[in-house]
């Protein structure tokens, strides 16, 4: 739209040099005959009412009028955020206390096919499904891989409970039939349409089927080898540490991933990191400095420049 | 959504005098009791028709009334036209 780019006068139908009540005046007219909610189902009402308001709320205040015609602000400063009309409510399909059928009563009443028609109608919306409701439901890294049972406490109080099922990804949509809103009459529930937000995890990450994570192990435990626990998200289980193991060194542990679609599990690939003690110990310094074969290694062979 | 009458009138820019004055009309009609109204976003948007009825198009309050009940039939109207067609598609697909 070039709205913003049009001159709020022009769009007012005034001269630059109109008096403020010209203006108010001006805007009034038009206001009266393009007002959305005085105008459903006219679109092309709807954006010229636009124009006609933004241009107003630029030259209708003195303040704003003064720096607009010095040229300080521009039309762009008068655009409005996007509001909700009487007539969105009105005209949605949810009942409201403003709801009024008195307009065609005698039509309803009517012995003919039209007649017939409406009252039908009628009786079909009497008896209309409930809405969908939509809700967020943020849970642990560690429930969407294993499951869980959650309860999702609603704006109105009440609750619902929700069952996670394993290896769900975040977005996913769970559909609770039955959970929404209620229908009219005989009308079914609507659903419960609830968007599960993953919170990130401390220690795992996820890629596809497959759960990362690094590990630190001690300097023994990599030069020697040896049997250590590793967490994943169904509980600890045991990894043998080959000896001679590096830090950057990956470990895969089969199906401990999340689950597949198709059936069965991803990996768990675990990533170990050499981690030497926090206080410097004095005994591993006496070995490394007699140690030969620490000064004659490069590991740096592929970065020095 | 349920807007409690201290955020409806924060909401709407209202005073409580008017407010009291347009439920007695029944320009708006809160649900809950009387003892504590709950508003929801159409009475938000409501409000703000009959605002701009009063202040913007300068239309008196007798007047008001007489539009908000044409403004309310004719969207029952346009609710009842929207069923219609629905009501003829059915028909017409199962015909």
């Amino acid at each position: 739209m070039g709205t913003v780019l049009n001159d709020p006068y022009e769009i007012l139908g005034v001269a630059p040099t109109a008096s403020a009540e010209d203006i108010q005046k001006a805007y009034r007219k038009l206001a009266k005959k393009l007002h959305p909610d005085l105008n459903p189902g006219n679109a092309e009402a709807e954006e010229k009412f636009k124009e006609i308001a933004s241009a107003y709320g630029l030259v209708g205040d003195a303040e704003k009028r003064k720096r607009f015609d010095s040229g300080e602000i521009d039309a762009t400063g008068a655009e409005r955020p996007p509001q909700h009309y009487y007539k969105d409510y009105a005209f949605s399909e949810q009942d409201h206390p403003y709801a009024d059928n008195s307009g065609f009563a005698d039509f309803m009443d009517s012995e003919d096919a039209f007649g017939e028609l409406l009252r039908r109608s009628a009786r079909a919306q009497a008896n209309r499904r409930g809405h969908d409701l939509e809700f967020r439901l943020p849970i642990e890294f560690i429930e969407s891989i294993a499951g869980a049972n959650k309860r999702l406490t609603l704006p109105d109080g009440s609750t619902l409970d929700v069952a996670i099922p394993p290896g769900l990804t975040e977005g996913q949509v769970l559909r609770l039939r039955g959970k929404g809103a209620p229908g009219s009459g005989k009308g079914d529930f609507g659903d419960a349409l609830i968007e599960v937000e993953i919170k990130p995890d401390r220690l795992f990450t996820r890629q596809g089927d497959d759960i990362y994570l690094e590990l630190p192990v001690t300097l023994t435990e990599a030069v020697l080898g040896a049997r250590i626990k590793v967490p994943t998200p169904t509980g600890a289980v045991t990894m043998a540490v080959p000896k001679g193991t590096n830090t950057g060194t990956t470990l895969r542990l089969r199906g401990k991933g999340a689950p597949r679609h198709a059936g069965g599990y991803g990996d768990q690939l675990v990533k170990l990191k050499v981690v030497l003690p926090k206080e410097p110990d004095p005994e591993l310094e006496a070995f490394v400095s007699n140690w030969e074969g620490g000064k004659t290694y490069n590991p740096r062979e592929e970065v020095t420049p | 959504m349920k807007i409690s009458r201290e955020e409806f009138l924060s909401l709407s820019g209202m005073e409580g005098e008017t407010l009291n004055a347009w439920i007695e009309d029944e320009w708006l009609i809160p649900s809950g009791s009387t003892v504590e109204l709950s508003f929801s976003e159409i009475d938000i948007a409501r409000a703000r028709l009959i605002r701009e009825l009063r202040v913007d198009f300068g239309v008196n309050d007798e007047a008001v009334g007489v539009i908000l009940n044409l403004v309310d039939q004719l969207y029952g109207m346009r609710r009842t036209l929207r069923e219609l067609r629905q009501e003829v598609w059915t028909t017409t697909e199962q015909g």
